[in-house]
């Protein structure tokens, strides 16, 4: 939604187009105290014009989930540890999307719609972008905005009322979305809205705004993570607030390295939410050609944040109980740092301008990072995770 | 568009603002798209709003996947 308009905007009609492409992604978090995580996501998208300003795709992508993670975030008094008694799950999530783009000289517009499904969550949403330029192609406005209807499936909690530590969570997912007594159905309605503003603001540099809004309503807890609570040891499910509105501005810039053929980018970003959740993002970002077809990406990001307002440590939930009607086991609610680094190889194969061929540009390419995790107590959640692979292999053709 | 009526509006030339289109050369290459392959950003962006507590930053909307 936010392309920058450069002399393609001022190219000839082409021809007909296609592209099509394949991406699949492994990650893998290990854990020292059970198998950890392991997800793989394939993708693959196609795409065609129709006629000179029309263009429609299609993509469809899967996560298949497989590992143990704790059903009981805390520590239970003369027993093992929480962690070490995790439940092994494996689910697969099927998301088909579809998309049609209208772009004219200084101006596009498109709409998308997908759909989501796996064992215990459905998802529909639709996708609405705008891009303009102004100022002889040298600004570009972009807007976009979002709407998922989410269900999410969780345990029948209907006559808890105000006992919220009687709330039950989710033993599995068998019975979702079917008329079973033990099981309901919970609503998450989400609304995403993203401007940006682009400017080529010299022959070498490429600068950006952006902002991301971000609104839920809904069902937002893990229904099948319990949380340890006082020192009686009460386990009711996760509960968090239904209303969560978060916010992030960030600023990108891009600087052309003509003499090495390379060029740097930089993000900046702050976040925070209504869940007293504050952030700030770092990337550097370094691409490089070597000879005519291979390319090099390097990639460093920082990620810095402090917990909700209701979150706790294992122990402080033991020793203290909740902070409010209000609690969690998330590790991404908690106090804590990220850390990602890693490059990307691509081998790009365009035919010479003399030469016909049946496609206008191929690539091949493999890349690998690692993300490593700070948490800042040895009691938060997951903690016996500390970093993760991730790895992936894609393929694209346009002809 | 502020800024474009407030150059216009104030007088001033837009000529030192703009970049004119036989400059555009190395604006064209893929490594200098902020935004790089849409699929690839999406796949990031999957796994980063799964493990980081924030969202955005990428120019593209990120989707659900209840990988808890």
């Amino acid at each position: 939604m936010t392309a920058v308009a450069t002399t393609a905007a001022f190219a000839p009609r082409a021809r007909a187009t296609q592209d099509a492409q394949a991406r699949v992604t492994l990650f893998r978090e290990p854990s020292t105290q059970n198998e950890g995580i392991k997800v793989i996501h394939p993708q693959v998208d196609a795409g065609t014009s129709l006629g000179p300003d029309f263009h429609f795709a299609v993509g469809y992508e899967v996560d298949i989930v497989s590992g143990a993670t704790p059903a009981v975030f805390g520590v239970r008094p003369g027993s093992v540890d929480a962690v070490t008694q995790a439940t092994h799950f494996s689910d697969t999530r099927h998301q088909v999307t579809g998309t049609l783009a209208y772009t004219r000289p200084t101006s596009s517009w498109s709409f998308g719609y997908s759909y989501g499904f796996e064992s215990d969550y459905r998802s529909q949403a639709i996708t609405g972008g705008a891009t303009t330029d102004f100022l002889d192609h040298n600004f570009t406005l972009g807007l976009s905005y979002t709407h998922n209807f989410d269900r999410v499936c969780d345990a029948n909690n209907e006559n808890v009322g105000d006992q919220l530590l009687e709330l039950k969570a989710l033993g599995n997912s068998s019975h979702c979305f079917t008329s079973q007594p033990d099981v309901s159905t919970q609503k998450l309605s989400i609304d995403t809205f993203q401007p940006s503003l682009s400017w080529t603001a010299t022959p070498k540099t490429l600068l950006q705004i952006g902002s991301t809004i971000q609104v839920l309503d809904g069902f937002q807890s893990n229904p099948y993570r319990s949380v340890g609570l006082g020192t009686q040891n009460a386990q009711p499910q996760e509960h968090l607030p239904i209303y969560r509105q978060r916010y992030a501005v960030y600023a990108r810039g891009v600087y052309a390295l003509p003499a090495v053929r390379a060029s740097g980018l930089m993000m900046a970003r702050y976040y925070q939410d209504s869940w007293a959740v504050q952030a700030v993002t770092g990337e550097v970002q370094l691409n490089k050609y070597f000879g005519n077809q291979l390319l090099l990406t390097l990639r460093g990001r920082g990620h810095f944040q402090t917990g909700a307002s209701f979150y706790r440590t294992a122990t402080q939930y033991s020793e203290l109980g909740p902070g409010g009607k209000y609690w969690t086991g998330d590790r991404e609610l908690s106090p804590m740092s990220n850390y990602l680094t890693g490059g990307k190889l691509a081998w790009i194969k365009k035919p010479g301008q003399d030469r016909s061929s049946w496609y206008v540009e191929m690539e091949v390419s493999a890349k690998y990072e690692l993300l490593l995790y700070h948490l800042e107590s040895p009691d938060a959640p997951n903690a016996d995770r500390t970093h993760a692979h991730i790895m992936q292999g894609a393929f694209s053709l346009r002809f | 568009m502020i800024l474009a009526a407030a150059l216009a509006g104030g007088g001033c030339s837009t000529a030192k603002w703009t970049v004119k289109p036989h400059q555009r050369e190395l604006l064209a290459d893929r490594i200098m798209q902020p935004d790089g392959n849409a699929q690839e950003t999406a796949a990031d962006e999957h796994i980063l709003s799964n493990r980081e507590g924030a969202i955005g930053g990428s120019g593209t909307s990120g989707g659900g996947c209840g990988c808890n």
